[in-house]
């Protein structure tokens, strides 16, 4: 997904250079009015907005009608793409506003948060007893971060995007982002000592 | 403790996107730095758990044809047809119920005895008051079955009020042609071309400020003062005469006809008055909090 950036050398820049290239095509065939861009734009990258989408909603079924908004919101706005950044941030932009109206349009958002706050069976103790046992606790604790924070994480470690990348699709300063990673970690630290300090006890 | 290091950094560097040169540097910051191996080796575990969970999600497949087919299928305004129909059709349902029939024995009451007494007025008189009272009763707590359920829904309150009133005042104004049909049948139609029209315009104005009314204080007093104004132009000023100059009644009472008479009167106030209450549907403390 984002090899390119884990091996920084001068052929994945020419790759990732080629992908920016093939993306804008794909955006300016889309406001041509081509309906085989906005598929072969899904293919490329339909997943990564689905997981995007997925991970800050928790249910396929919103999941699924932010991913279909989002295409359609691209679709509509294909012509006002002036390629100022990726094509892939400017979907995850849209992907990002979308879950977050349908978060804040579910109808018990409280009840919602009560369960995030709850330990769930996600962990299971045998799995925890296990080697495994510190990222099961990574895991849980990911659950239990707001959608904001796992926003931040899921956009620079799953997508790739750079920092400012990131803020961007947010909506949000990059100081904000960054507090928000921030935040993040000590949440995760706060969680995995509790742990080592029950597995003394 | 000598930090140098910004927490991005290592962030950066966990999602492998630090140059060549970035990483030698924090590498070397590392070597000296218990706290930043540890938050590294922290941050290593979230982005490896961060990307095995959003690598284990299969996107759809058919979301692209599905986004297709809706970009492709109904214009703006089709859709936002469809959407209108589907509210009416819901709020026909929550309507109370009792308004249906109770509407459709008044007016056939009327028809009876306009029959009866030969005076096609009667329906004339009826239609206004009767659209007033249903719409009167349209919105609010003491009325609405599902008022809670509405004032909770995420479509907008006015756009409710609107589906209900378009559902409420289409069924009156069938009544109330039906009711003229029947009349057709019996009385000479050159009386009841401007009878059947007559009534059409009044009906609008007395029912969009009985709905009005309603909003702010109530359906009671909101139909006490649509009924009010409407049978003040019946009024017999002329007996009126002992308590106060019929030199005031007369004008008075003329102009109020005057006004109902004049559609373009009616409908100017009649459009007036609902969107001034389409505009305060939604808004806090309008009635809603009247127990």
């Amino acid at each position: 997904m984002s090899a390119f950036l884990n091996t920084p050398s001068k052929d994945a820049w020419l790759a990732n250079m080629a992908q920016t290239d093939r993306d804008v095509d794909l955006v300016r065939r889309m406001a041509g009015g081509d309906e085989r861009a906005l598929r072969e734009l899904y293919a490329a990258y339909g997943q990564r907005m689905y997981a995007y989408a997925l991970r800050l909603v928790e249910d396929p079924a919103v999941a699924q009608d932010v991913v279909q908004d989002a295409l359609i919101a691209a679709w509509r706005d294909a012509r006002k793409f002036r390629g100022e950044g990726r094509v892939v941030a400017w979907l995850l932009g849209m992907v990002h506003h979308l879950s977050f109206k349908a978060l804040r349009r579910r109808p018990l958002p409280l009840g919602e948060e009560l369960e995030n706050g709850l330990p769930s069976g996600a962990a299971a103790p045998e799995e925890l007893a296990q080697a495994s046992q510190q990222s099961a606790w990574v895991r849980e604790g990911l659950r239990r971060l707001s959608p904001e924070h796992r926003a931040a994480l899921e956009l620079v470690f799953y997508q790739g995007l750079a920092l400012e990348e990131a803020a961007e699709v947010c909506g949000c300063p990059l100081g904000t982002l960054k507090s928000r990673l921030s935040y993040a970690r000590q949440h995760l630290r706060g969680i995995l000592s509790r742990q080592a300090v029950e597995d003394w006890l | 403790m000598n930090h140098t290091v910004e927490e991005s950094m290592l962030v950066r560097y966990a999602a492998g996107q630090l140059s060549t040169a970035e990483r030698a540097a924090l590498e070397q910051h590392l070597a000296g730095c218990a706290e930043c191996r540890a938050d590294l080796a922290l941050w290593r575990m979230v982005a490896e758990e961060t990307g095995a969970a959003s690598r284990a999600i299969a996107a759809p497949p058919q979301l692209a044809e599905r986004a297709l087919a809706r970009i492709q299928a109904p214009s703006g305004a089709g859709r936002g047809l469809a959407r209108a129909w589907m509210l009416l059709r819901a709020q026909a349902l929550l309507v109370q119920r009792e308004i249906w029939p109770a509407n459709a024995a008044v007016m056939a009451l009327a028809i009876v005895v306009a029959l009866i007494s030969g005076q096609t007025g009667v329906v004339y008189f009826v239609a206004p008051l009767l659209a007033a009272a249903s719409l009167a009763a349209l919105s609010g707590q003491e009325n609405d079955p599902a008022f809670e359920l509405t004032a909770a829904a995420p479509t907008s309150a006015w756009k409710i009020l609107l589906a209900r009133l378009s559902v409420v005042s289409a069924y009156n104004l069938l009544l109330a042609l039906a009711a003229i049909g029947l009349l057709l049948a019996f009385a000479p139609p050159g009386l009841l071309g401007v009878a059947a029209l007559g009534w059409l315009a009044p009906m609008a104005c007395l029912s969009a400020l009985a709905l009005l009314l309603s909003l702010w204080l109530g359906t009671g007093n909101a139909l006490l003062i649509a009924y009010a104004l409407w049978i003040f132009q019946y009024l017999p000023y002329q007996h009126l005469d002992a308590w106060m100059a019929a030199s005031f009644w007369t004008p008075a009472v003329m102009a109020w006809r005057l006004f109902w008479q004049s559609p373009q009167w009616t409908i100017a106030a009649a459009l007036a008055a609902l969107g001034a209450a389409l505009w305060s549907a939604g808004r806090p403390g309008v009635h809603h909090s009247r127990q």
